[in-house]
């Protein structure tokens, strides 16, 4: 089973590595957006850190939806048909889900360093923040990847994935909000430790809920 | 089905009678208002309960199959988001007449909209495919998934911050709800009036659906 995630994973990464494309137009999309931030914000700059933290999740929330969504789209039918033979379902989503973690990660950490570049450097806790932002990506990803498989299923499917995905991810977005606006400037434990475990908590949820119902829709 | 609706008038003309009549605590700043009770928390109560069976159908539509099932969670989501609707809607003058104002930046408040947010979606998605087999499929998992997430953001994400609902910020048991025994005695009829109102409403959908 872990051979066969591995050699999907494989064969997803080659694809990205050689054509590169996809990779290049979100981050191409990220820096023009925090382009438009930063200069919507000119002459004064961006110095509160309420404003900082909502506008870098909300740039990370449109990344992460039109990267995600790619993850299905870009097989072709024909191709699907194929892994419908040679896989099971549950090897199937791991593996998407583990290339979207990837895919994600890199989008975000990225985002994050131009964007405090042009914005400002606000936030004091780095390392604490690069361990959220990997976290946040994992929980983005977990919950996005269903939401993709549903909305390919559906034409006119771009507009589809945000209409269903952005009321679904926003307990989510709302804990990572919370988490980064008390704990970018001084890091403590004591209180961020109930989000945190919520935060995880959900991630098992969405994992298994992932699990289960994919088996389901890729009877289709 | 016959007793549920036997039931179902029985409580809600009690409701309607001894809601307005029975006496109630003189409180500050609540007064008279709190007979709103009656009418704003079971219509929450009811629109969970009709999405939980939403749910439990959907899920058993896609583990085991049967037209039933979909048409069935199909209802139970209509009508509640109906309840929902209603909710917000008695809870907003309530508002209006106790916190000053008809919509704050509360924690249940966004929950409850965001909340029925994704149930529109859930209809978007379900009337954007054609495919009969597979509309019922995929918009059982997406019903699934979505209740799922529902359930955190109107039960736990409230708690963990001040509210100006009662019960948040701590512990919610009922007894923190502050009602004497002179309110529970039209509330409790009143939710389960209102939940056998929704099982009616929605059982009479369902024959409509059967007819065409």
């Amino acid at each position: 089973m872990i051979n066969k995630i591995f050699s999907i994973l494989q064969k997803d990464l080659k694809i990205e590595f050689s054509k590169g494309h996809l990779f290049f137009s979100v981050i191409l999309y990220v820096v023009s957006s925090i382009y438009i931030v930063y200069l919507s914000f000119q002459p004064s700059g961006l110095f509160n850190l309420e404003v900082w933290v909502s506008i870098f999740w909300i740039l990370i929330l449109f990344a992460s939806v039109s990267s995600v969504s790619k993850s299905f789209f870009q097989e072709s039918q024909k191709r699907n048909l194929y892994y419908y033979f040679i896989v099971s379902p549950d090897e199937l989503i791991i593996s998407k889900l583990v290339y979207n973690f990837l895919f994600l990660s890199a989008i975000v950490l990225l985002t994050f360093i131009v964007f405090s570049f042009l914005l400002g450097d606000i936030i004091i806790s780095k390392n604490f923040f690069v361990v959220l932002l990997i976290l946040g990506s994992l929980s983005i990803s977990n919950c996005l990847t269903l939401i993709s498989a549903i909305s390919y299923q559906v034409e006119n499917n771009s507009l589809i994935i945000s209409v269903l995905g952005f009321p679904v991810i926003l307990p989510i977005l709302l804990l990572l909000v919370r988490i980064s606006k008390v704990s970018s400037i001084d890091f403590s434990w004591n209180l961020i430790r109930e989000d945190i475990y919520l935060l995880i908590l959900l991630n098992i949820i969405l994992l298994a809920l992932t699990k289960v119902l994919f088996n389901y829709l890729w009877r289709n | 089905m016959k007793y549920i609706k036997i039931g179902c008038i029985f409580l809600l003309t009690y409701t309607f009678t001894a809601g307005y009549l029975f006496d109630v605590p003189a409180l500050p700043i609540l007064n008279e208002t709190v007979r709103a009770l009656y009418l704003h928390v079971p219509m929450w109560f009811t629109m969970i309960f009709l999405l939980l069976l939403s749910s439990y159908h959907s899920y058993m539509f896609v583990s085991k199959g049967g037209e039933l099932h979909e048409s069935k969670s199909y209802n139970y989501a209509h009508v509640g988001v109906y309840f929902g609707i209603l909710g917000l809607l008695t809870g907003m003058f309530w508002a209006k007449y106790t916190w000053g104002t008809y919509w704050t930046n509360d924690p249940k408040l966004n929950g409850s909209a965001i909340g029925l947010l994704i149930y529109f979606g859930y209809f978007i998605l379900r009337s954007s495919i054609d495919d009969e087999s597979k509309k019922g499929k995929i918009s059982s998992v997406y019903n699934v998934f979505a209740f799922s997430m529902l359930i955190p953001l109107i039960f736990i994400l409230p708690r963990l911050t001040d509210s100006l609902h009662p019960g948040n910020g701590g512990n919610p048991g009922f007894n923190v709800y502050d009602m004497n025994s002179q309110l529970r005695l039209v509330f409790y009829p009143a939710v389960t009036g209102f939940i056998f109102l929704g099982l009616w409403i929605s059982d009479l959908r369902l024959k409509m659906l059967k007819l065409k």
